[in-house]
């Protein structure tokens, strides 16, 4: 069909290449593409083209006959290399227009795929069982049927039309401050509040001032060992004089994102284990919180030297150089005071002025 | 594009490669290099964009401003450029199957990068006061089997630490006084009953009303030196 179209345009071009151009030729010194094309006629072009088409070219018996990949898998005496069989994802990405595309990280054979989850951790196993349904009673509001709350004003304030130009403005934030807070919404059976992932945050006050790194390297593998996960080192961004660190100069601090099985495991072992051994702790501060759902926390050296991981061998780390670290626990909920009711559930205890 | 290249090859270097900043922008400086580093004779017809291309991918350096010649002292090997990221494998530590042993001897198993097997806890969340607030086994109960520290307190003991059990005694003597007991006992039961409603409407209440918004912290701002 496409190889028909040109032909049909062909036949009508053909008589008017063949009239010679009225224009007169060697009086001007500028030359056009379409001056050059009366040179090689058309009918050239066609000479070129093939007659057959490769449609309609019969297969001859013999070639099918011999075709039997069974059979010929079957003769083979040893298994083919790996290579011959095994899809092997390409080691780059090279944009999306690339005919080689990786296949997606959640594919087996992808290079970024991570197996798991292995195992059903205690703490996961306590939330779904007990402690969802626990906070799902607690947080039931009964509206009796046929209820309408009441309208709430909007969170944007309108600007009042006194002046033409407030036509298309942008809304102004709310009264007190341009911080629009999360909405709450009441909790249901679909947004209990979860925790999210737990970040594992580690400042090395003394990777910078002493030129060594040791300290940074002491540091990560003690976070690693407690956290089953690799760290990330971190620049610092600004500049502290008095701490002696300048931006983008110093790797200063190390962290380790968890998620699902593996932050599990480090909240049970937390809590189970490692909070109870610390001498006289009250708890985490009840002010705590960015008012949005997550909750921080700190441990001194001392404490994060409690951790089972580290304990085991406890000789391989120089003692001075053990890190204290910021625990954030992310939870799904809105607001501390769901934060604080999830945590504490979870076997977080909380003390002094609760500030939700 | 008919353009004859063969006495373009033949250019000393000052005339053909001008400074940095106007040879970038001219197609042509692409191709000069292209003719400079391979061997064969170029074929006219090839369009400007696939010289371009061809340069990047025999020089190894995705800077143009470097020519194949040049070789930077560092070791630093830049293997990233702008159309091959690398996908590096996630690097993940080893980890072993452990069982935690509780004090009361309650287990259960996590993964973790410690090799041993089980791990036994004196001090954990079954026996510490902060999880266990009413236990009187984990309370710091002195025992005073014999009273003595008792009657120590009642001979020379302040206010606070003078505890008075004897009114007991006196309520059981008069009839007057147990009536007034169990008055007492009645309002005590009412008031408990109120205080029960009151926790309903706490419970109730939870989470009506949407938290208000916290007031404006007042950081102060770190200024370092200047």
């Amino acid at each position: 069909m496409a190889a028909r179209e040109p032909s049909r345009y062909l036949t009508r071009a053909l008589p008017r290449a063949s009239v010679p151009s009225i224009r007169p030729q060697g009086f001007l010194s500028r030359r056009n593409v379409s001056d050059e094309a009366p040179a090689r006629r058309l009918s050239d072009h066609l000479t070129e083209l093939e007659s057959a088409s490769s449609l309609s070219t019969v297969v001859p018996n013999s070639a099918a006959a011999s075709f039997d990949p069974l059979a010929r898998a079957a003769a083979r005496k040893n298994q083919l290399p790996r290579g011959r069989y095994q899809f092997r994802s390409p080691k780059y990405n090279r944009g999306p227009l690339h005919p080689h595309q990786p296949p997606p990280p959640s594919h087996p054979s992808s290079r970024l795929f991570v197996p798991g989850p292995f195992s059903a951790p205690r703490a996961e196993q306590t939330f779904d069982s007990t402690v969802s349904p626990d906070i799902m009673t607690l947080c039931y509001v009964h509206t009796p049927p046929g209820f309408k709350p009441p309208p709430k004003s909007a969170r944007l304030r309108e600007w009042d039309d006194s002046s033409p130009y407030h036509k298309n403005r942008v809304l102004r934030g709310p009264r007190g401050g341009d911080v629009l807070r999360l909405l709450r919404k009441p909790i249901k059976f679909n947004n209990i509040p979860e925790i999210e992932r737990i970040t594992i945050h580690s400042y090395v006050k003394n990777a910078a001032t002493e030129r060594n790194s040791s300290w940074l390297h002491v540091a990560g593998i003690a976070v690693q060992a407690i956290s089953n996960v690799r760290v990330e080192t971190f620049k610092s961004k600004s500049n502290v004089a008095p701490w002696g660190i300048a931006s983008g100069r110093d790797s200063v601090a190390v962290k380790a994102e968890l998620f699902g099985e593996n932050m599990y495991h480090f909240l049970g072992k937390l809590v189970d284990v490692v909070l109870p051994r610390i001498k006289d702790w009250e708890g985490v501060k009840g002010s705590s919180g960015d008012s949005s759902g997550n909750i921080t926390f700190g441990l001194v050296p001392e404490n994060v030297a409690l951790f089972p991981e580290l304990e085991i061998n406890y000789d391989m780390y120089p003692p001075k150089m053990i890190p204290g670290c910021h625990i954030t626990l992310h939870t799904t909920a809105k607001t501390d005071k769901d934060a604080r009711l999830l945590l504490s559930a979870m076997g977080i205890p909380f003390y002094g002025k609760i500030v939700n | 594009m008919n353009i004859n290249f063969a006495n373009l090859r033949n250019l000393p270097d000052s005339i053909a490669a001008p400074s940095t900043s106007v040879h970038l922008d001219n197609p042509l400086y692409y191709l000069y290099r292209h003719c400079r580093t391979t061997s064969s004779n170029m074929s006219m017809h090839t369009s400007l964009r696939r010289t371009a291309v061809t340069i990047t991918n025999s020089t190894t350096t995705i800077l143009p401003t470097r020519l194949p010649t040049q070789s930077s002292g560092t070791t630093f090997i830049c293997s990233q450029c702008r159309h091959a990221t690398l996908l590096r494998r996630p690097k993940r530590p080893y980890t072993f199957t452990q069982l935690i042993t509780l004090s009361d001897g309650s287990t259960f198993t996590h993964r973790t990068t410690s090799p041993a097997p089980i791990y036994r806890s004196t001090r954990d969340t079954r026996n510490s006061l902060l999880w266990n607030p009413s236990s009187s086994k984990l309370m710091n109960v002195e025992d005073d089997e014999a009273g003595r520290l008792a009657a120590f307190r009642a001979r020379f003991g302040r206010s606070y630490d003078a505890s008075a059990p004897v009114a007991e005694d006196e309520a059981a003597k008069d009839p007057a006084a147990a009536k007034q007991a169990e008055a007492d006992a009645k309002a005590q039961a009412k008031m408990d009953q109120d205080e029960e409603d009151n926790l309903l409407d706490l419970i109730s209440a939870f989470g009506q009303t949407e938290a208000p918004p916290p007031p404006e912290k007042k950081v102060p701002k770190y200024s370092g030196k200047k």
